[in-house]
């Protein structure tokens, strides 16, 4: 990672260290939307992903010390905003991600064509739809940025998991995209 | 795995952060962290708008008193002293005139009133000093003339100071907002 980009907001970051109030609001302002929509995509709920933005804040501020700048500063917010999302599914669904050994096959990666008139609200609208295991992995994988091993970290589940859920749930984007586009011929 | 899907979402990928965030979660952040921010930047002791004051107000006060104090006759060294205070005054109130500009192009309405105040007392004090250097000039006279506008140039680098730091941090906010 290009290191002059790493501690782009070192000077905010700092000012926020000495409790400048005008700093805290200037970071929140910058990372507020970005990370509402990070928690939105895994929560997939209003209020929660507004709970998950303020603790993510409130924890990121209240840690400053400990953020090093060996990582963005916008990379550790997403991490932290990233872990409280998936707590709270996980609390509140009781549903955990599957991480089953026979769920563990490394299948070939297949090249999936979809429709040629995709758009960003069908493509949320089909991403919405799917099961919190298959979405989160395919938003953190599509949207977030993370690779599987990342993945495989943040949620504790085995990368050839975190692989095979992002190839079942593009396989479930297909088969969403694609009828849309059948029953529009 | 590169297909399609993938490439259209990279593609698209600002329009997929859509969702606004409420204005309310910024209160409730700060809520939750008490009184551990808002106690705003730290301010150098020497910096604050009290120092500040009181050195003007000390100032006019050793003026005044100059003002007062016992006169002795004109004297040859005196006439020294007016005669280089006029080049002193002519340049100091050079820069004086160009960081008042400055500051007036930077910031045309939102001039401190306290600032402006100090200022304007100042500067009608220096005018009751330079009577005083015309008709009975003394070295105690230059010297507080001297002063007067030594401080007048210190407030005002002061307030440009705080000018260009207020405009650095909303430029560099603005910039990263559209980063």
């Amino acid at each position: 990672m290009d290191q002059s980009f790493v501690n782009v907001h070192e000077d905010l970051i700092n000012r926020c260290r000495t409790g400048d109030r005008q700093a805290h609001y200037a970071l929140y302002k910058l990372y507020a939307k970005a990370m509402y929509n990070v928690g939105y995509r895994i929560t997939r709920s209003e209020a929660d992903a507004e709970d998950v933005l303020q603790e993510a804040f409130v924890n990121a501020f209240r840690n400053l010390a400990s953020y090093r700048g060996d990582a963005t500063f916008g990379a550790w917010l997403k991490r932290i905003v990233v872990n409280k999302a998936l707590n709270l599914i996980q609390k509140r669904r009781h549903e955990p991600i599957p991480d089953d050994d026979r769920w563990d096959v490394a299948e070939d990666e297949v090249v999936i064509e979809y429709a040629d008139d995709l758009t960003v609200e069908r493509v949320k609208r089909a991403i919405d739809g799917l099961p919190d295991g298959y979405r989160t992995v395919l938003s953190l994988y599509l949207l977030e940025g993370y690779d599987h091993q990342e993945i495989a970290e943040i949620m504790g589940i085995s990368e050839s998991t975190s692989k095979s859920q992002l190839n079942r749930a593009k396989g479930r984007l297909r088969e969403v995209l694609g009828d849309k586009k059948n029953q529009e011929r | 795995m590169k297909d399609r899907l993938e490439e259209f979402v990279k593609q698209n990928r600002a329009a997929f952060d859509d969702q606004e965030p409420s204005d309310r979660i910024w209160n409730s952040i700060e809520n939750a962290m008490g009184n551990t921010i808002g106690i705003g930047p730290r301010q150098r002791w020497w910096n604050t708008v009290a120092v500040w004051r009181a050195a003007a107000i000390l100032f006019m006060a050793v003026s005044v008193g100059l003002l007062f104090w016992k006169t002795t006759p004109v004297r040859t060294a005196d006439r020294t002293a007016l005669k280089e205070f006029n080049d002193v005054e002519a340049f100091y109130n050079r820069q004086i005139s160009e960081k008042v500009e400055m500051i007036g192009d930077l910031q045309p309405q939102e001039n401190e009133a306290g600032f402006t105040q100090d200022f304007q007392q100042l500067e009608a004090m220096y005018m009751v000093l330079k009577e005083e250097m015309r008709t009975r000039p003394t070295k105690k006279v230059k010297d507080a003339l001297v002063l007067n506008l030594l401080v007048r140039i210190d407030l005002l680098n002061q307030q440009i100071h705080r000018i260009e730091e207020s405009d650095k941090k909303e430029s560099a906010d603005k910039k990263k907002a559209e980063a």
